[in-house]
């Protein structure tokens, strides 16, 4: 609820959030449209027309108003796809990813998964033929920088990044040393990291969580890329299987907190 | 003990007070407001139209007779304003002559019952607040610690050294008087700088500093003693401490408080002296224009917690003036410049993120805490560690929050069902 007046305005709101998101996405989203040039054009129009769409119905079925954060969603679902897929599988998987991953559970903040990494995931179990993602050290460097305004706007945060990238590191540097990473981390990679993973409504919502949900999101890229996956998909599928037991974690979190609080005040 | 916080948000709008003598202002009226004490129910003990002399109790607590709420200056009853259920809300008194009431000390020196008896007919008891709660403490309550608050970390407060100053002696007669309403420690919370008072067996002092809310009681009594619903402590504000050393002194009630008036849109901050409850109106003087201070917003409190009203809140040391809504006088950075013309979005759901945890220097976990009091999850609150807080320490996270909810009340809400639970 709201209080009865507000004498001095919050610094941020669900709008502010959506825009500082939607430019983020919007360097790496540049680079790619530079890149691949009208090619990216249409599924661009198509999704974000899509994910207006889909916000407005739920927004008349629930009788409230609709946030942006479906165009959001949108441009990190077209940044990501693989260049080949036809705009049909793309509406379908979008939507899929809208709808299950977010407006069922009443929109931005209610759900638990990143919409994107659902529609996506969506796409590649159902049409596995369609891999190479966004590539290329521009695309990786904007992608960079999009992160970077991330963590400056506080939505990404720094734990779970540097969770990731030990649990990457730790995992796979011993394994193989040989076949390696090269200097720069694929494109996709980051991607998936800031975008996907570092969702601050799919990841973990406490400080210790947010390490090990990184951790868990690091070491899983790992493991599946090592079973054989292409990169996009390890990515997706690890940012998933991360923010499906980001409650969980959480919730180990907040009985250690709560334990520990207990005992302060027996010894305090 | 030495406590440095980096968690937390100063909030600037503009220069406080300066250093200088506090001016002397009249309140032409006062008000007794019921709303300044969640849980209370008054009974009146005067009639409209009647004289009261400074000190004389108007009211009493329904529930505990004992406790007296008495006119801060010596006037008339002029009006009772009721509200729904035909419950007192606020007893207004006008000034009119100067008689006061002198209480009888003797006893209160060394008996312990009679300092207690002094504190509840003089009305300085209704300046304790409990934690967990927030409320007047039973008469007969022995709590496990006390807190005496003498740091001020929001925007534009007064600074408690620079007012206890010339109080010094008054504050330190109060101090000691509280070691005699409890067994357990008195903690005396103040700012870096020079001791307040000399610490002794049970009486420790503690410094905090850092940005706000390093300077709210509810830090403090997290980082020193943290309650639960076995154990409760007692807070209180230094300026009150002072005045209950003046009443043992002198037998005088003290009821005038340095105050500080300032805001963005006004020219000169000052401090004042001026009886609690006063007419807000009557705090600013003389010198400005009449159609700024019309249409200007007079804010009884600190800008995060305080609310717009006529008369001065029972524990607010601030009167913040607004001729628009507040801006932060931080300088906008690029990228705030650019979302500033954003429409603002409709209050939805919780968004975690990191800068919670950055505002707030408590263990206690806020994104899981918010999004229990958003649900109204009573007993996930609880576990969370609700029972440790009360409206103004989630002021910040409720300024940051995307959502748009008031986490404070929402708290109050969680807190008065905890209450009625542990009463049944």
């Amino acid at each position: 609820m709201t209080g009865p007046e507000t004498l001095l305005p919050g610094n941020w709101d669900a709008n502010r959030q959506a825009v500082v998101s939607a430019a983020a996405i919007a360097v790496p989203l540049a680079v790619s449209i530079a890149a691949r040039g009208s090619a990216l054009l249409v599924p661009l129009v198509l999704t974000i027309g899509l994910a207006v769409l889909w916000h407005l119905v739920f927004a008349r079925l629930r009788g409230r108003s609709s946030g942006w954060d479906g165009i959001v969603t949108a441009m990190i679902f077209v940044v990501m796809v693989p260049a080949a897929v036809p705009p049909w599988q793309l509406g379908l998987a979008l939507s899929f990813g809208l709808v299950l991953g977010d407006l069922v559970f009443g929109g931005r903040g209610r759900g638990f998964l990143s919409p994107a990494a659902v529609g996506l995931a969506f796409l590649l179990f159902s049409f596995p033929a369609s891999e190479a993602a966004a590539s290329g050290t521009a695309t990786a460097i904007s992608a960079i920088v999009g992160g970077a305004l991330f963590l400056v706007a506080g939505i990404l945060s720094w734990r779970v990044v540097a969770g990731f990238a030990a649990g990457m590191v730790g995992l796979a540097l011993p394994w193989d040393l040989a076949g390696g990473w090269p200097g720069l981390p694929e494109a996709t990679l980051i991607l998936g990291l800031v975008f996907l993973v570092g969702d601050p409504v799919a990841a973990a919502c406490t400080n210790a969580g947010r390490w090990v949900y990184g951790l868990l999101a690091g070491v899983l890229v790992v493991l599946l890329e090592h079973a054989g996956g292409g990169i996009l998909s390890s990515v997706v599928f690890a940012a998933l299987l991360a923010s499906i037991f980001a409650p969980l974690i959480d919730q180990a979190v907040i009985s250690a907190n709560v334990r520990r609080r207990a005992r302060r005040q027996r010894h305090g | 003990m030495e406590f440095r916080f980096r968690k937390g948000r100063d909030i600037d709008l503009g220069p406080g007070p300066s250093s200088g003598p506090a001016a002397s202002r009249v309140a032409r009226a006062v008000g007794l407001t019921a709303r300044d004490f969640p849980g209370v129910t008054f009974d009146l003990r005067v009639a409209e139209g009647e004289k009261v002399r400074r000190g004389q109790p108007v009211c009493v607590s329904r529930h505990h007779p004992e406790i007296a709420f008495v006119a801060s200056i010596s006037g008339r009853v002029s009006q009772i304003q009721h509200g729904a259920r035909r419950r007192i809300e606020t007893v207004e008194v006008v000034a009119e002559g100067d008689n006061e009431t002198t209480y009888a000390v003797d006893a209160a020196q060394s008996d312990d019952g009679a300092l207690r008896r002094l504190l509840l007919e003089s009305g300085d008891w209704a300046a304790f607040r409990t934690r967990p709660f927030g409320r007047i403490p039973d008469p007969s309550g022995r709590p496990s610690a006390i807190f005496v608050t003498a740091t001020a970390s929001t925007p534009l407060a007064p600074d408690p050294a620079q007012v206890l100053g010339p109080q010094l002696d008054s504050f330190r007669r109060g101090v000691l008087a509280m070691l005699r309403l409890t067994d357990g420690p008195v903690f005396v919370c103040q700012a870096p700088g020079p001791l307040l008072i000399e610490p002794g067996e049970r009486l420790r002092v503690a410094r905090f500093s850092g940005p706000h809310p390093s300077g709210l009681s509810g830090t403090h009594i997290h980082h020193l003693w943290p309650v639960s619903s076995a154990r409760s402590v007692w807070q209180i504000g230094y300026q009150d401490v002072a005045a209950i050393g003046e009443l043992l002194a002198s037998g005088k009630i003290a009821t005038h408080r340095t105050i500080s008036v300032a805001g963005p849109d006004l020219g000169s901050p000052t401090l004042v002296r001026a009886p609690l409850g006063a007419d807000i109106a009557d705090l600013l003087g003389t010198g400005h224009p009449d159609d700024d201070i019309a249409t200007a917003r007079l804010i009884s409190g600190p800008i995060l917690t305080g609310r717009e009203c006529r008369f001065l809140g029972r524990h607010d040391l601030e009167v913040t003036v607004l001729v628009a809504n507040a801006q932060t006088r931080h300088a906008p950075s690029a990228l705030g410049r650019l979302l500033g013309w954003l429409p603002r979005a409709t209050p939805g759901a919780t968004l975690p993120s990191e800068a919670f945890e950055r505002l707030f220097p408590f263990d206690i976990l806020p994104v899981p805490l918010m999004r229990a009091l958003a649900v109204g999850d009573v007993e996930t609150a609880e576990r969370l560690g609700s029972l440790e807080l009360v409206e103004e320490d989630m002021a910040l996270l409720s300024w940051r929050c995307p959502s748009g909810s008031d986490y404070g009340t929402l708290l109050r809400r969680v807190l008065d069902t905890l209450d009625e639970k542990q009463v049944q």
